[in-house]
């Protein structure tokens, strides 16, 4: 035992001194932290795209006027249309998914459930915390300067293809863009090496890899393709800004540089990307489903090393997000094939979770609906990604709203019904009151019916052509536009209610107990009380 | 089969307006791909019904397993829980079973893979550059140098022509030539993409990208830009009539761009019009 | 009361020094647009830190960062002086080094993705001055001049420093400094030589300077190694430092190994960079 650990206080220190959060070195502080971050992120990243509905309820121009008069000329021209649709983007994956599931959960119940007092670098664990805000400000102070030309902030989509972000781009906003994601890398990398070196050294005595929860085995695929992805985006983001700043020619015609480079080295990090946003969430559900059902997850290896298939396989099948930039088709019938491949793993989680209800005696609490409406929307999303695979079909779904439709049914609806999943099923764990399960089931409610209103007519558009990032349509596809914004209304009801559970729990303060969910709930953090100490397991607990 | 997919998504989504389909241009309310106008497109189409056939069955025993479970296992039916976690039959078939299904899949999708790549000796080679924010249009065989096809403004729109999707000067083609399309740009990436042909290829600055197709009926078609390129990304559409081989011919000896070669076209169009209201 | 502490975990004591680095980093990622880009006109009484062109920005958030360094890791080695680094802790540290290592790697594989798309599918490209490679017009470096001496420099250095750490192990102290004086000089000695040859190059590095993408690629891949060993030079002058003010022991000098293992990691870097950029594809 070190002196200094000694002379650690061991009582808890008041909420309201800021030192707690701003010098923290304290896992569920700072994890805490980054779901109020991620609350916040999303509460504006939901906005925006209540402004993208709100534009596209009608064909012609809403929102978007570019008029100076009446309510348009408060969110500028149809430049500033694509500039909300990339912020957005942006917002969701970056600054609400990630640190709604990797640094809240992750910092919460990673520690937790493999008996450790903390994470590995406490400190470093602020510094990549504290590093989002930092990119957060970048990002959002990017609105507010020359992007393209006299308009401000940047607009050419999240996944920032040159020429447009070069040459199309020459005000100061894509610079700021460039670092803000440079400095949320750092925070992602930073995060991922203290996850890894806590996982590997700080599990309980006897608690060995194939004894590890199984959200513990997602958080430690997803770091790894974290550690492996972010640095060569961090590269591509360099390149870029040098093209831009200093005349080098990486994606320049003109000094011999090529526009699709950029593709193929943003698309090696953003595939592996989206199974770090999703990855997390199939160890929530996991942990869930086995709650409610009362029985042990139906095949816990298949399971762990399923997602690891997932994280290995994601490495390999980035150009499907390319088929139409002119590859040679015998690549095309690669990454076809390495695509689809990726739908057996899954598969696996999802019959898996199946037959872990299987032959169970199902609670239907709030992260129970949660979890079974995943397992459901998930599927729809993955299906029609299978579909998109075939670059055959692709050719004529790419870059229209059947690719929205896909990824809001894997994102909107799986990785952000794992985030209430989780919220839902750890709430009284970690601010230690009881929610009205009422109310949160009301919730869920509207964001079911909400979230599929939205999204399902938009495979319609897309087959029907509607290109994306298109503030204005042809006239043929008002129907389901129109359609779709209602359901944004519908949505926006659930997000109400959402902040109605939050702040009734708080002022009613109904007590919460060490473990509300009954024998069902098996892992460490249910040994302990809700709130747990500040310092958990200073004896380290023993696995059998 | 087809008619069994149709009848089910018309059942889905029996609140919709149901209109027939309408050639060339989204319908309101539609719900599946625009009518295929190249044997392309049509293989895109059978595709697509054969990945339904798929995936919504795949989809429903998702939600049915789903559904059964909750009501044979809840609580109340179910109070003691069963304890086994594992049975080794069941996981090798859901992994194998899925294999055998994408390998089914995969038969059937690389063939039109290959069919699109691999352009058959053309007839007529058009090319077509992206700027922001429109397009321009070549034919070197004919050696017509580049003409702008821009988007008409809303308030210029006349009788017939669809807003956000008629263009100024239109691209020609002839009925039933192959014509091998020359993609590239000027300045940003741009996509040439025209749902009816299922033709869908970047343009992008530096490269020249080739693609095919052959248009079985005469008609005019509509597609849009489908890369992000900036502000007027939305409005910088694509028209294209296909025409009889003499119209074509007309259309290139009057000069592409010029008005002559645009009132030629508006009275053969006009004409199949005509002729086709007498079909009905 | 949760009883006494029975783990050899550390359980560091809240800190300011991440909150401090992170405002140095958003003022620094500021600065820098600034200065690249102009945040603010240059009329206005602000110019001098946002302006374009202006260095004021950028210093203050690199000075905050400098401070944050000295701050965080001075602390770090005083409580590695208190006993908090137990076995356990040391070996997070080895298992945080190897991950940072392993994402550095990484980074590097963007630029040698670049470079080899570039100078293996050249075809491609339209402009046919820029189809070959090198593009016409650019004269390389010849690889067996200076790039084989630098090569034999780090190679040299990596012995060197193998040879402190051992001389450490051993106790003596007296090898271990000169062995990382020696590799602290070499590292110096390949910056300076990568220094005189990049000023002898004859591509630009930018359009403006009549460069195209060989120069492109060159420069930042080796540049990016060159900071790397500007890094590693400093990581393996502070560790000599600290050997003199009497720091490390024959069982615990982590620093140092950490220094090594990235000396060696620069090493690696290098030797690819050599073998393909220079000598390969040259
Ligand atoms: C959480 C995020 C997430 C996840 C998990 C996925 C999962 C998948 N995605 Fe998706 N995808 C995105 C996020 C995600 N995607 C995003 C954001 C984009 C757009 C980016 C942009 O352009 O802006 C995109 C775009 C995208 C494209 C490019 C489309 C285009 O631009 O033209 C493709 C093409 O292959 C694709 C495929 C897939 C596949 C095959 C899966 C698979 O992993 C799905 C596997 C799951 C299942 C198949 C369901 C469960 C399985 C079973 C029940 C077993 C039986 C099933 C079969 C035998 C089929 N995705
Ligand atoms: C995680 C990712 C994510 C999420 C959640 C969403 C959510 C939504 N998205 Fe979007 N979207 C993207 C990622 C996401 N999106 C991306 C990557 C693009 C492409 C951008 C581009 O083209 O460049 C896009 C583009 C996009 C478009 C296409 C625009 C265009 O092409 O022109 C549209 C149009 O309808 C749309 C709508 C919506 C709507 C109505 C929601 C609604 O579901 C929103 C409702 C709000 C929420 C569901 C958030 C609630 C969550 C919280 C408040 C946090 C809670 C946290 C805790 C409990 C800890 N989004
Ligand atoms: Cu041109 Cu979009
Ligand atoms: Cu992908």
């Amino acid at each position: 035992m070190s002196a200094d650990a000694a002379t650690h206080d061991d009582h808890t220190p008041s909420l309201w001194d800021w030192k707690r959060w701003v010098y923290s070195t304290n896992h569920k502080d700072i994890g805490t932290m980054y779901l109020i971050f991620a609350i916040i992120a999303g509460v504006i990243g939901g906005a925006m795209s209540g402004l993208i509905r709100w534009e596209l309820a009608e064909p012609g121009l809403q929102v978007f006027t570019g008029e100076d008069t009446g309510w348009g000329a408060l969110f500028g021209n149809e430049h500033n249309y694509n500039v909300v649709t990339t912020m957005h983007g942006l917002i969701m994956i970056f600054f609400m998914v990630m640190p709604a599931m990797i640094g809240g959960f992750g910092n919460w119940f990673v520690p937790l459930m493999i008996g450790a007092p903390d994470m590995a670098f406490p400190r470093m664990n602020n510094i990549s915390f504290w590093l989002l805000p930092a990119a957060f400000a970048l990002a959002i102070i990017s609105l507010f300067v020359p992007g393209a030309g006299a308009d401000n902030g940047f607009g050419g989509g999240w996944v920032l293809y040159p020429p447009l972000s070069t040459l199309g781009h020459s005000g100061p906003a894509m610079d700021l863009l460039i670092l803000s994601l440079h400095i949320a890398g750092i925070s992602s990398i930073l995060g991922a090496i203290n996850f890894i070196t806590t996982i590997f050294n700080m599990r309980a005595p006897g608690m060995t890899l194939h004894k590890m929860p199984l959200f513990v085995w997602s958080m430690l695929v997803t770091v790894f393709l974290l550690l492996l992805a972010v640095p060569v985006l961090a590269g591509a983001l360099t390149m870029l800004l040098t093209d831009r700043n200093f005349g080098t020619s990486f994606f320049d015609p003109a000094g011999g540089g090529d526009p699709v480079m950029f593709q193929h080295l943003f698309w090696f990090f953003g595939h592996p990307e989206v199974y770090i946003l999703i990855l997390p969430g199939f160890g929530i559900i996991s942990h869930i489903v086995s709650t409610f059902s009362r029985k042990p997850v139906f095949g816990y290896l298949g399971m762990a090393y399923a997602m690891v298939a997932i994280g290995f396989i994601g490495f390999i099948v980035w150009a499907h997000h390319m088929y139409t930039v002119g590859m040679p088709v015998d690549l095309k019938a690669y990454f076809v094939a390495a695509t689809m491949v990726i739908a057996v793993p899954t598969g696996i989680k999802i019959f898996s979770w199946i037959a872990t209800m299987w032959g169970g005696s199902i609670e239907f609490r709030t992260p129970m609906l949660w979890a079974i409406g995943f397992i459901f929307l998930f599927t729809v999303g993955g299906v029609t990604g299978v579909v998109l695979a075939n670059a055959g079909i692709d050719q004529s779904l790419h870059d229209t709203y059947y690719v929205v439709a896909h990824f809001h049914y894997v994102l909107s609806l799986g990785a952000v019904f794992a985030i209430f999943a989780g919220w839902y099923y750890w709430y009284e764990k970690i601010f230690g009151v009881k929610y009205n399960s009422l109310l949160a089931r009301l919730q869920f409610f509207f964001f079911f019916v909400g979230a599929n209103v939205i999204f399902f007519p938009q495979h319609f558009l897309g087959l029907q052509g509607m290109p994306r990032r298109y503030v204005d349509y042809a006239d043929g596809y008002e129907y389901w536009n129109m359609i779709s914004s209602w359901g944004y209304v519908i949505m926006a009801i659930g997000m109400l209610l959402f902040f109605a559970v939050l702040i009734e729990s708080m002022i009613s303060r109904r007590k919460g107990e060490a473990n509300p969910w009954g024998e069902g709930a098996t892992t460490l953090e249910w040994t302990l009380s809700s709130p747990p100490p500040f310092h958990q397991f200073n004896e380290l607990p023993k696995i059998k | 089969m087809r008619f069994l997919t149709a009848f089910a998504l018309a059942a889905l989504t029996s609140a919709s307006a149901f209109a027939t389909p309408l050639d060339g241009q989204p319908t309101d309310g539609g719900i599946n791909f625009q009518p295929a106008a190249t044997s392309i497109m049509e293989r895109i189409h059978d595709f697509h019904i054969l990945m339904l056939w798929i995936i919504v069955p795949i989809t429903l025993l998702v939600m049915g397993l789903l559904a059964w479970v909750m009501v044979r296992y809840g609580r109340k039916a179910n109070p003691t829980p069963a304890k086994w976690s594992h049975n080794t039959l069941i996981e090798v078939v859901w992994t194998g079973l899925p294999v055998l299904i994408l390998v089914f899949i995969a038969v059937f999708s690389f063939p039109i893979l290959y069919y699109q790549d691999e352009i058959p000796e053309s007839d007529l080679t058009v090319k077509a550059v992206g700027y922001q924010w429109y397009w321009g249009y070549e034919y070197p065989d004919q050696e017509v140098g580049e003409y702008i096809s821009t988007m008409v403004a809303d308030e210029d729109l006349q009788d017939g022509q669809l807003r956000n999707l008629s263009v100024d000067y239109p691209m020609v083609v002839p009925v039933g030539a192959t014509v091998r399309l020359q993609v590239a740009a000027a300045d940003v990436i741009h996509n040439w993409a025209m749902p009816a042909f299922g033709t869908k290829m970047d343009a992008i600055p530096g490269r020249i990208n080739e693609a095919w197709f052959r248009v079985d009926r005469e008609g005019v078609f509509y597609g849009q830009c489908s890369e992000l390129c900036g502000i007027r990304h939305a409005f910088m559409p694509i028209e294209v009539h296909v025409v009889s081989q003499e119209a074509f011919d007309a259309w290139i000896a009057s000069g592409p761009g010029s008005d002559e070669s645009n009132e030629l076209l508006a009275e053969y169009t006009a004409a199949r019009e005509t002729r086709l209201a007498q079909l009905d | 009361m949760a009883g006494a502490v029975k783990h050899d975990y550390h359980l560091v004591n809240p800190s300011p020094w991440p909150f401090v680095g992170s405002v140095g980093a958003f003022l620094l990622a500021l600065g820098a647009v600034g200065n690249m880009a102009g945040l603010v006109d240059a009329d206005s009484s602000i110019a001098f830190m946002y302006g374009e062109g202006s260095w004021g920005g950028l210093l203050l958030g690199f000075g905050i960062i400098i401070w944050t360094m000295f701050g965080w890791w001075g602390d770090i080695i005083k409580e590695s002086h208190s006993g908090d680094h137990t076995p356990v802790v040391d070996l997070h540290l080895r298992y945080g080094m190897i991950m940072f290592i392993a994402s550095e790697v990484m980074f590097f594989v963007a630029w040698f993705w670049a470079f080899f798309e570039y100078a293996i599918f050249h075809e491609v490209r339209l402009d046919p001055g820029l189809a070959t490679w090198p593009p016409a017009g650019v004269e390389t470096f010849n690889p067996w001049h200076l790039p084989l001496m630098n090569t034999l420099i780090l190679l040299l250095s990596g012995t060197t420093v193998t040879w402190a750490h051992h001389a450490l192990q051993h106790g003596d102290r007296k090898g271990a400094k000169l062995g990382l004086l020696l590799t602290v000089i070499l590292g110096m000695c390949f910056t300076a030589l990568q220094i005189y040859e990049y000023t002898h190059a004859h591509f630009g590095f930018s359009i403006a300077d009549g460069g195209n993408l060989y120069g492109s690629t060159f420069f930042m891949a080796t540049g990016f190694h060159g900071a790397h060993v500007v890094i590693g030079t400093i990581f393996l002058a502070v560790c000599l430092f600290r050997l003199l003010a009497g720091h490390f022991t024959p069982e615990k000098h982590f620093g140092l190994e950490a220094a090594a293992w990235y000396w060696h990691f620069v090493d690696v870097v290098w030797l690819f960079l050599f073998a393909f950029v220079y000598v390969v594809y040259q």
